[in-house]
């Protein structure tokens, strides 16, 4: 048996056996779908009337994956420029890929598809030897990774809800099946936003353009440096952030996140000997220019950089793309064999996507893995495992089978 | 929240001829297109075609308000006399010059009153009771973002902004400031006619008569937008479209900009002339409009002179939407705009 038949049958049982559209999928007649199948080609401009036509198709193509556009259209399946544009949720995906770890180093590898130079950790943007931009790149969706992509999104709802004000019932939170989350804003307010506003959006949440002179810090006549806002603008928005912002970074500040930053040794110095009376000034009176020798320049770029802490690394081009095309909710993906898994916003903390998104309950597969690390699934720890056969419940064989680190044998 | 239940009075709706309250009166007071011509609404046109020519002389429209319903009345003519003039540079000045003197009013005016603007154009604008936090207005950022995202000063980025339940504070000068950017969108749109409706002997004329005057005062290149040398009809659609879109205010794409720009400098224009126009129909940054402009004219930095995309790219952005016969056979818009040119040329010959 071939190990891709053996994946797209375990596939095809899962939306005939258990597969339900729990999240709801608002107008779902007005939407485009489009599906990645086992053999090998991409379906695009489908739609569907309703739900249960949906699931039909689903369970009698059993695809490796399932899209649905963002988008409203007056013809879901016509040609891109005849569809009719009638609006557009407004999403968010965060991967691990645009999250810095250094776990990468240790599950991801990638090798150039030209020259066939290689190596560890997160893809580079061109191949360091011939300079192409090819690659081909084997990833794990490792906990360390999808708990820094976690952390991201957590910051993106308390923008969505704190600062942009949507209620709970406009925001849904999905594990994406992968390797980060997808967040959905669906409601009238946003529906007809451009992609210009979009990006204004993206723009505000990962905190492009930002300069802390519009937050209320600004150069006094004399040498000192203020801030000028009054405590009550430190309870909102970005000041809030930054204002929060600061006091972390001082608190937590070690010599090299200081000079990372671009500061000199004297003024490094004189920030670690005066830690203490710069935050108490800092909370007590909301002021900057406590300390002499940290001016004006200085508070700039510690603002500057407090701020790329706090926003949220998003991808940028996900959110401005107003015709996108999405994983769809409860599906599975063709990458793990996990589904998209919808929670509620505010059990962001606890959710565990190594539990919530197994699909396959049931079964035991033996397989040879070739190569693969040491993971949870469920309360079971697997692996590691190297060039060896093993017995391992559905969910795990799929797992590994999907990220092509191993066959079923038999 | 609090509603506006300020009434507008007959002088607001002088001041502020734009609103829906003031084209429900003049509805009522039922003048017809017709009766222009008639000498007993001689003031009418008369203060018309000063409103439009005020446009083209100083980019600002005063207030007569002592005869309020003739200043009325005045606006709904004027629109129509800037129609008649066919111009697009004129529609662009005037929608400009009224929004840009209701700006000078609002940022006068009472909160109640502004709030009640705002809510004429559906805005979800409101008072500020926190003393605490020194705005006077919120607004919601749907609404801020359909305003702001063509402005390009760093103050206007919501990420500049404070941001707070979904609203964004303003100060009274902002609010005034946005809502005049609601003003100008809205004439021109009314001043958006696909074709021109039958208008008086007498209209026509004095639509003439300002088109002279902005040609005397303006010139026809900068009304137009282009130095002679520039055959605009030799355009390949894309160009075409890019500078239509722009020229009716709205923002393009970065890919947009810069085939359009380049385009330009390429086919000759100065790239003081590209900054000129830039300036005309939007309002830009300068600064930065120059250092774009005259970098992509190899002024700056790496001091080669960027040529537009070819169409292969503009195709994947997007930005080539109705190509035509000639585009068949070639690949570059500047290789079509070249090839137009020629044909054109001779055209004029004739
Ligand atoms: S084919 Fe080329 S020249 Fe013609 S419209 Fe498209 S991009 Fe422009
Ligand atoms: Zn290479
Ligand atoms: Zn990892």
């Amino acid at each position: 048996m071939k190990p891709i038949s053996f994946v797209q049958r375990m596939f095809r049982e899962y939306y005939m056996r258990d597969y339900s559209l729990s999240s709801s999928l608002l107008m779902i007649d007005r939407r485009e779908f489009g599906f990645a199948l086992f053999e090998g080609w991409m379906l695009r401009h489908k739609s569907f009337k309703h739900s249960d036509e949906l699931k039909e198709f689903l369970q009698s193509s059993a695809p490796s994956d399932a899209y649905c556009s963002c988008a409203y259209y007056e013809n879901p399946e016509a040609d891109m420029d005849k569809k009719g544009w009638l609006g557009a949720d407004l999403i968010f995906d965060i991967d691990a890929d645009h999250v810095p770890t250094s776990c990468k180093k240790v599950h991801d590898t990638w090798v150039c598809g030209s020259c066939g130079f290689g190596g560890k950790g997160g893809v580079p943007e061109k191949c360091p030897v011939c300079g192409s931009e090819k690659f081909n790149v084997k990833t794990w969706p490792c906990e360390v990774c999808l708990n820094s992509a976690r952390a991201e999104t957590v910051k993106l709802l308390d923008m969505l809800m704190e600062d942009f004000g949507f209620s709970k019932s406009e925001v849904y939170v999905f594990f994406s099946g992968h390797r980060g989350y997808h967040v959905h804003v669906e409601g009238e307010a946003v529906k007809t936003l451009d992609a210009v506003a979009r990006k204004e959006i993206v723009d505000y949440i990962s905190g492009l353009g930002f300069d802390a002179v519009f937050h209320g810090v600004s150069r006094k006549s004399w040498r000192r440096t203020h801030v000028l806002s009054s405590p009550s603008l430190n309870n909102l928005g970005w000041s809030r952030r930054i204002a929060k912002g600061i006091y972390d970074f001082i608190l937590n500040a070690e010599k090299e996140d200081l000079t990372s930053i671009g500061l000199k040794r004297n003024v490094v110095e004189t920030i670690l000997k005066n830690k203490d009376t710069i935050l108490k000034s800092w909370k007590g009176s909301w002021t900057l220019g406590a300390v002499k020798g940290v001016g004006f320049e200085t508070w700039r770029r510690i603002i500057l950089s407090c701020a790329q802490q706090q926003s949220a690394k998003i991808d940028t081009v996900v959110t401005t793309d107003i015709h996108r095309l999405i994983r769809l909710a409860d599906t599975l993906h063709g990458k793990t064999g996990l589904k998209k898994a919808e929670f509620p916003a505010s059990a962001i903390d606890d959710f565990d996507p190594f539990k919530s998104a197994v699909a396959f309950k049931k079964g035991v597969v033996t397989v040879f893995v070739s190569d693969a690390p040491e993971f949870r699934l469920g309360d079971e720890v697997f692996g590691p495992y190297k060039e060896r056969k093993v017995d391992l419940p559905t969910a795990a064989a799929v797992l590994l089978i999907c990220k092509g680190r191993a066959e079923v044998v038999g | 929240m609090q509603l506006a239940t300020t009434k507008f009075t007959k002088n607001d709706l002088a001041k502020y001829p734009f609103l829906k309250e003031t084209t429900e009166y003049v509805k009522k007071l039922d003048l017809k297109i017709e009766d222009l011509a008639n000498p007993e609404f001689a003031k009418i046109l008369e203060r018309a075609e000063e409103r439009v020519e005020e446009a083209i002389l100083y980019a600002l429209v005063s207030r007569k308000l002592r005869n309020e319903d003739i200043e009325t009345l005045s606006f709904p003519t004027a629109t129509m006399l800037a129609v008649a003039t066919e111009n697009s540079f004129i529609k662009k000045r005037y929608a400009l010059a009224e929004a840009k003197q209701a700006y000078n009013d609002m940022k006068l005016e009472p909160k109640e009153k502004i709030l009640a603007i705002a809510q004429n154009f559906k805005w979800k604008l409101t008072v500020n009771n926190d003393a605490e936090i020194p705005y006077e207005f919120t607004l919601h950022f749907t609404d801020y973002l359909r305003n702001t995202t063509h402005l390009r000063e760093k103050k206007w980025k919501l990420v500049n902004r404070l941001l707070s339940k979904g609203n964004v504070y303003l100060t009274r000068n902002e609010a005034a400031r946005l809502l005049s950017e609601e003003v100008r969108k809205h004439i021109e749109k009314r001043l958006e006619v696909k074709e021109l409706p039958k208008l008086p002997q007498k209209i026509m004329e004095t639509a003439e008569k300002i088109k002279k005057l902005s040609v005397e005062k303006i010139g026809k290149a900068e009304m137009e937008g282009f130095p002679k040398t520039i055959v605009q009809t030799a355009f390949p659609p894309c160009i075409q479209a890019l500078y239509q879109a722009f020229s009716s205010g709205r923002h393009l794409s970065h890919v947009g900009r810069f085939a359009l720009t380049s385009f330009l400098i390429n086919i000759g224009m100065p790239s003081e002339k590209v900054i000129e126009l830039f300036k005309n129909f939007s309002d830009y940054n300068e600064r930065m409009t120059r250092y774009q402009v005259e970098h992509i004219a190899g002024e700056r930095g790496s001091r080669t002179r960027y040529i537009p995309p070819k169409c292969e790219t503009l195709k994947t952005h997007g930005v080539c939407t109705s190509p035509d016969e000639l585009c068949k056979i070639l690949h570059h818009p500047l290789a079509y705009y070249r090839r137009k040119v020629k044909t054109a040329k001779t055209d004029f010959q004739n």
